[in-house]
């Protein structure tokens, strides 16, 4: 247990994911102890989440069901999603070109979950003060909503590096292979939001032929799109499964009918919130 | 107590460690002290709008408490994010200096404040309404708020020179720190105590959500 958890550590500081580990493309990462670490982070996150229903009816039987409802489901709204994913991943790889086989697109999926999931665990005190001190329902759906954007967001850039840096150690310019590792000092996680691109590339980038610099660019431009993909699949799929706050006015069911949508309730909550 | 008073100036001039043979030395203990010595001689200024007599001294004491609870909740509950974000971005080994620059903060914001106290005094004697004492009392904290911008920045620098995505994560902190923080001032009401109503810890009705009735406010304006 505390083992799977010095693995994503390890992750969150970008030891795992240095240039040099994926110089033939292989990720090692521990896709056992990530699975765990993920699932219990979400866990804790259900809770988080929950609690609100409980503190709102000061523990009636009913929210308390919720609550457990939340912790079931977070885990399975995170893993269904990756499930819903992987495969499309998978595709638009390969079209860039790139040689990564399937089993390594799902390890790096998971790292993306277990990198996601503890943004937003550590997000959760923040969401459970709210849940106490607040007796909006609206509020809260939108405050989860910002926090799970948040959490997203971050996951996805340690995914678009990553992958980056995967199709460059694939498609390595023609003198980087001869120049040694060691003196490379080990790179934190670049996010894409601070960050030139790599200096190893970039510091060859003169000698590139420009199929490299193609493929390069290529890449990105479709990680971008998949990326968006993702995080439409997630909200979506989050209205799936809901309820995970428990509206007030409505008995606790396990999940509820199909109706509108996520991004409709998202735009309508706004206008409640705003009074209109 | 002219030594006691010299770090808080120590600490205003950016000064809130020193580094003895090779290794940084701080007062962690002093500092969170500080934090709640100031905090507490501010806040028991102003709770003291109601005066001390009968059942308002209770109010002296509830706002004195409250100041630096206020802080430190909201530093609790804003550090684990911080925390991940910043290993996430590869400046988990510079974080012991982070949290030290962010606690050092907080104890310069209520030095600070309590500077301002004497200020506080005079207008509450001099102006006896309730209004107008909020007022006052959010003028002096975002007066402080800024003077602790300035020393955070200070703090900083050497962390930005270290490398430059700190400059981004500082934002992101305050960003988290204001959003607990408001919520937190609003749970925590009353500060001043309003004259009329009975003194109490929490106000009644006051369990609410700060941001939901800035909205409510704002959706009024604008449909008139």
């Amino acid at each position: 247990m505390l083992e799977s958890f010095r693995q994503l550590d390890r992750i969150l500081r970008g030891e795992a994911t240095q240039l040099s580990k994926l110089r033939h493309g292989q990720i090692e990462l521990p896709v056992r102890g990530l699975l765990i670490a993920a699932t219990v982070l979400a866990m804790v996150y259900g809770v988080f989440m929950g609690s609100f229903a409980v503190i709102r009816t000061g523990g009636a039987g009913e929210a308390w069901m919720q609550l457990l409802a939340s912790v079931v489901k977070l885990p399975l709204l995170f893993f269904l999603t990756l499930l819903v994913t992987l495969p499309s991943l998978y595709v638009f790889n390969a079209l860039v070109g790139s040689r990564l086989t399937m089993q390594s697109v799902a390890r790096l999926l998971v790292a993306m979950l277990g990198v996601m999931l503890a943004v937003l665990a550590s997000l959760g005190p923040i969401v459970a003060f709210f849940g106490v001190s607040t007796t909006s329902y609206v509020f809260m759906k939108l405050l989860n909503v910002a926090m799970a954007a948040v959490a997203g967001f971050l996951g996805l850039a340690f995914l678009v590096q990553t992958l980056h840096r995967l199709v460059m150690a694939q498609n390595p310019a023609p003198e980087t292979p001869e120049t040694p590792e060691s003196p490379e000092p080990p790179k934190p996680p670049e996010l894409p939001a601070s960050m030139p691109p790599p200096p190893p590339h970039q510091a060859y980038s003169a000698a590139v032929t420009s199929e490299d610099a193609m493929i390069d660019r290529r890449a990105k431009l479709v990680f971008r799109i998949w990326v968006v993909v993702f995080g439409l699949v997630g909200a979506q799929m989050s209205w799936v499964l809901r309820p995970f706050i428990g509206s007030p006015e409505i008995p606790f069911t396990w999940f509820r009918a199909r109706e509108s949508n996520f991004f409709l309730d998202v735009m309508q909550s706004l206008g409640q919130l705003l009074g209109a | 107590m002219v030594r006691a008073l010299a770090y808080p100036g120590e600490l205003l001039r950016g000064r809130a460690w020193w580094v003895e043979g090779g290794e940084t030395r701080v007062r962690i203990g002093q500092l969170c002290a500080m934090l709640i010595l100031f905090g507490l001689a501010y806040g028991a200024v102003m709770g003291a709008f109601g005066g001390f007599t009968g059942d308002r001294i209770w109010q002296v004491w509830y706002s004195a408490l409250k100041v630096p609870l206020l802080l430190l909740c909201t530093f609790a509950l804003s550090i684990p994010s911080f925390f991940v974000i910043n290993s996430l971005y590869g400046l988990r080994d510079d974080f012991t200096r982070v949290m030290r620059a962010l606690i050092a903060t907080q104890a310069g914001l209520t030095v600070i404040l309590a500077s301002l106290a004497p200020l506080t005094v005079l207008w509450y004697l001099s102006f006896p309404h309730y209004n107008l004492a909020i007022l006052f009392n959010g003028l002096m904290f975002g007066g402080a708020s800024l003077g602790a911008q300035v020393l955070l920045q200070r703090f900083y620098r050497p962390l930005i020179a270290r490398n430059h995505r700190h400059r981004m994560l500082l934002r992101a902190w305050l960003m988290i720190y204001a959003f607990v923080g408001i919520q937190m001032g609003w749970v925590l009401r009353p500060f001043v105590g309003t004259p009329d109503a009975p003194v109490q810890f929490f106000r009644e009705g006051a369990w609410g959500n700060g941001y939901v009735e800035l909205f409510g406010i704002i959706a009024r304006v604008l449909t008139g």
